[in-house]
């Protein structure tokens, strides 16, 4: 499972995932959505695009 | 001191501040962070939690979810500790905390939306769409978490903010002795300055933005130049704050005061010779 908040600065990243990987698989650049979805920070960013889900 | 907001929007406010002082500042982002109530869920009571995920990760999980904090929502709420009520036998009070149920059968990923509040009140999660554990056949949870009013200082799930940061204002100049060098500008990383071959000088585009990493000074530094100077406004500051959602940036800003107000109060206090 993802973490709720970014590990570094506390913003609630979890809430972006799932539309995150949403749009993903629909075959969105991983850096638009991200910059569309106001996630601006490096350490928030890396929360998304380096997610493993190892949780299945 | 005058104030200038730059950019603003529902989570987040980035302003100027003129003609201030650092402690001053300071105080006031120490305090944003710190010393701002905002709710957050402290107690957890599983019943029953069938999925993989151990009792205390789901708990950790539920306190690190964002609720509704603004004014109007917890407006009648108090600390724990200024409350009369005997919280230490494990009961509970309408006027120092907020109750919230989860009752879910799997298969499903069960997300914040699911975290039902006991009885109408406004209070619930800032996002809908937080998962918070997944559920196979079969699994059930069923819990009931109790969420109190609390403080940064005590616990990260109670601060309100973000980032909350100011830096001082930059200053640079140059040397019109000195032969300009446009290295400096292709250097930035950030963008602030632009080489404006035809006019031969280096326009400032983007000043609010640097950082005073000072690679345009080392460059020209290279060239046995000194033709770049940065440096900062003793007392003028960039403050950006953005809050997790709870609450809007100004808000907090308005508790930070008052916070900073009633710390004042208590030295008048003091002063006038009372205790």
């Amino acid at each position: 499972m993802i973490p709720i908040r970014c590990i570094s600065c506390g913003k609630p990243v979890s809430a972006y995932f799932d539309e995150y990987n949403r749009r993903l698989a629909d075959g969105e650049e991983s850096k638009d959505i991200l910059d569309d979805m106001g996630i601006t920070r490096y350490c928030c960013r890396r929360m998304l695009i380096s997610h493993v889900e190892t949780w299945e | 001191m005058k104030i200038d907001v730059k950019e603003q929007d529902e989570n987040s406010m980035t302003f100027i501040v003129y003609d201030a002082e650092v402690p001053f500042v300071n105080a006031i982002r120490r305090i944003a962070m710190m010393k701002v109530p905002k709710l957050a869920i402290d107690d957890v009571f599983i019943v029953k939690n069938d999925s993989a995920m151990f009792d205390e990760v789901l708990a950790h999980r539920l306190g690190l979810t964002p609720l509704v904090s603004d004014a109007a929502s917890i407006e009648g709420l108090v600390l724990p500790e200024d409350c009369d009520c005997d919280s230490e036998k494990g009961e509970y009070c309408p006027r120092c905390s907020v109750s919230f149920s989860l009752r879910e059968k799997g298969p499903k990923t069960v997300y914040s939306a699911d975290l039902k509040s006991c009885g109408d009140s406004k209070i619930k999660p800032v996002y809908d769409t937080i998962p918070l554990l997944k559920l196979k056949e079969n699994q059930e949870v069923d819990l009931e978490a109790v969420a109190k009013l609390g403080i940064g200082k005590d616990h990260a799930k109670w601060v309100p903010t973000t980032v909350c940061a100011y830096k001082q204002y930059p200053d640079i100049t140059f040397n019109e002795d000195e032969e300009v060098i446009y290295a400096v500008a292709e250097n930035c990383p950030r963008g602030v300055l632009e080489a404006d071959r035809e006019e031969g000088r280096i326009d400032i585009v983007d000043i609010e933005n640097c950082s005073l990493c000072k690679t345009c000074v080392r460059t020209a530094k290279a060239a046995d130049s000194k033709f770049i100077n940065v440096g900062y406004r003793e007392n003028d500051f960039i403050f950006k704050i953005e809050t997790d959602g709870s609450m809007p940036p100004k808000e907090v800003l308005l508790k930070a005061c008052d916070v900073l107000d009633s710390k004042a109060d208590e030295f008048i206090i003091f002063s006038e010779g009372g205790s």
